[in-house]
């Protein structure tokens, strides 16, 4: 299955904020008024509903927070069977992002904690790997 | 605002249904309307809910089913809020009788999906999550919970067993119900050694995808009082959101709609989570019961699990938590579920929950959310 961009995407910058994933950043918006950090998808300021944001690109790296190795997968997903969706919590910030992390087998692969990186952006969505 | 009553309820089974969508919504309604003793002519507006109409070709119900009642000129509203969407839907209808605007109204859940099979459901089920993140980076809904439970086990000091706690319980309940998906007792070695979905939950960790439908009748206190003397009031409506994807949370281990839902609708009943004698919770996986019932308040943060040890949220012990089997043993028809949870609820309180009754209970709670919690509502109600 493939994702088709809407105009409401293209308006928030999606595409940019893939281009950095694929260099290994995230692409998050900073509320000029009150400096929240947002990830880019955000319209509004959530701490203050400020509408303006400066851009701000944060390294992909991080650690472990939670995550589940998946078995029973959506469509488009079996070849990548066992796999782990992991959310990380994004070194100096407070912001935290989830994504896709090949070949993970059991618990034992990933201790939560584990220091991990943003990747790439492919068709399994946002690519993370073990730093 | 007016008092809002409920006075009649029905459901079919949950389960694999042979009839159609539509068939199965009309048994429910007709259920629901002979149980309030009414004419649908009385009926002034109709309030349904469902996700997947187009698994079985029938979207925009709400028409559907009010022209098969004969009556086709009540107007209708179609609701779709994912697994919450048979509470968020009822919240509406709740909110319309009270406002004035109907006398009376039915409010109808549905869903038919199981003829599509599990790569369909675990797929589309994945379009409710926060697709950019979740969804499409490969989360399976038992994925994010599963990613909640390992937080929470993490966190809390709690064990795959405890969890399995859950399930056991809440099928010791569904054995009860006539109506139950899942009508069988299990262990917790069962639950152990059910095969992984999503670790750390596995197949018995997780409700199962169910057909079925359920309806009941809103009603204004006058127009209750003229039809019937056996019904229910509703005490309490909230309403909450919550970030769509888990990583905008501050803690995994908590569903914030859940929490501003019940601290509404406790502050509208004026009472506490202690006044609670049972509550129908969302559990569509063991570890959103945990969640769900430190969210409302009857247990403290990261207590529940100590609470599913010492058998406290039993039938007939402290508080019966999903007395009906829950969604793990009752089953999870995500249009209709919401709304399923009120007919528990009216039936404990009218008498007719039969083997699974939860003695001297007065004030009953139904708390149902849409996804991982991104939507949620919670009414209370109480007996007259």
């Amino acid at each position: 299955m493939q994702f088709t961009y809407s105009k409401v995407y293209k308006l928030l910058s999606k595409e940019e904020f893939i281009n950095n994933a694929k260099a290994g950043k995230v692409l998050a918006r900073k509320c000029t008024k009150c400096g929240h950090l947002h990830l880019v998808t955000t319209y509004f300021c959530q701490n203050c509903g400020n509408k303006s944001f400066e851009n701000t690109i944060i390294d992909g790296k991080g650690s472990v927070v939670t995550y589940t190795i998946i078995t029973v997968p959506p469509d488009g997903y079996e070849k990548y069977v066992p796999y782990a969706w992991v959310v990380m919590n994004l070194d100096n910030s407070e912001l935290r992002i989830s994504g896709f992390m090949a070949n993970i087998n059991s618990p034992a692969d990933l201790p939560l904690g584990t220091r991990v990186k943003i990747t790439g952006y492919d068709e399994r969505g946002i690519i993370l790997e073990k730093q | 605002m007016e008092k809002v009553c409920v006075i009649g309820a029905g459901s079919t089974k949950y389960g694999k249904l042979e009839d159609s969508i539509t068939d199965i919504s009309l048994q429910a309604s007709v259920d629901a309307i002979e149980s309030a003793g009414i004419q649908p002519k009385e009926i002034q507006a109709g309030y349904i809910s469902n996700v997947f109409g187009i698994a079985d070709k029938q979207v925009h119900l709400g028409p559907v089913i009010m022209s098969d009642l004969g009556i086709p000129e009540v107007p209708s509203l179609s609701i779709e809020s994912a697994c919450g969407s048979g509470s968020v839907s009822f919240r509406e209808a709740y909110a319309n009788v009270a406002a004035g605007f109907y006398d009376v109204v039915l409010a109808t859940g549905v869903e038919k999906v199981t003829h599509t099979g599990t790569e369909w459901t675990t797929t589309y089920f994945s379009y409710c999550s926060d697709f950019f993140y979740e969804g499409g980076a490969g989360a399976s809904f038992p994925g994010l919970f599963a990613s909640m439970a390992r937080a929470y086990l993490a966190e809390f000091k709690a064990t795959e067993e405890d969890l399995a706690m859950v399930a056991v319980k809440n099928h010791d309940n569904g054995f009860l119900n006539p109506k139950a998906h899942l009508r069988k007792k299990i262990t917790i070695d069962d639950v152990l050694k059910s095969a992984v979905v999503a670790s750390p939950l596995k197949l018995y960790d997780c409700c199962p995808f169910s057909d079925g439908a359920s309806a009941v009748i809103l009603c204004n206190e006058k127009f209750a009082k003229a039809h019937t003397k056996n019904y229910v009031e509703v005490i309490g409506s909230g309403r909450g959101g919550s970030p769509a994807a888990l990583q905008g949370r501050e803690h995994i281990t908590t569903i914030p709609s859940t929490k501003l839902a019940a601290q509404a609708a406790y502050k509208m009943a004026g009472i506490t989570p202690k006044d609670i004698d049972f509550a129908e919770v969302h559990d569509c996986f063991t570890i959103a019961e945990l969640v769900d019932t430190e969210d409302l308040g009857f247990f403290e943060k990261g207590t529940a699990v100590q609470a599913v040890r010492e058998g406290r949220t039993k039938l007939n012990s402290d508080i019966s938590i999903n007395p009906s089997g829950g969604l793990k043993s009752k089953g999870h028809p995500i249009g209709a579920t919401g709304i399923g949870q009120v007919v528990e609820v009216f039936d404990q309180l009218t008498g007719k929950a039969g083997e699974r009754t939860v003695k001297d209970a007065r004030i009953g709670l139904t708390h149902n959310f849409g996804a991982t919690g991104a939507s949620c509502a919670v009414h209370i109600f109480k007996s007259v």
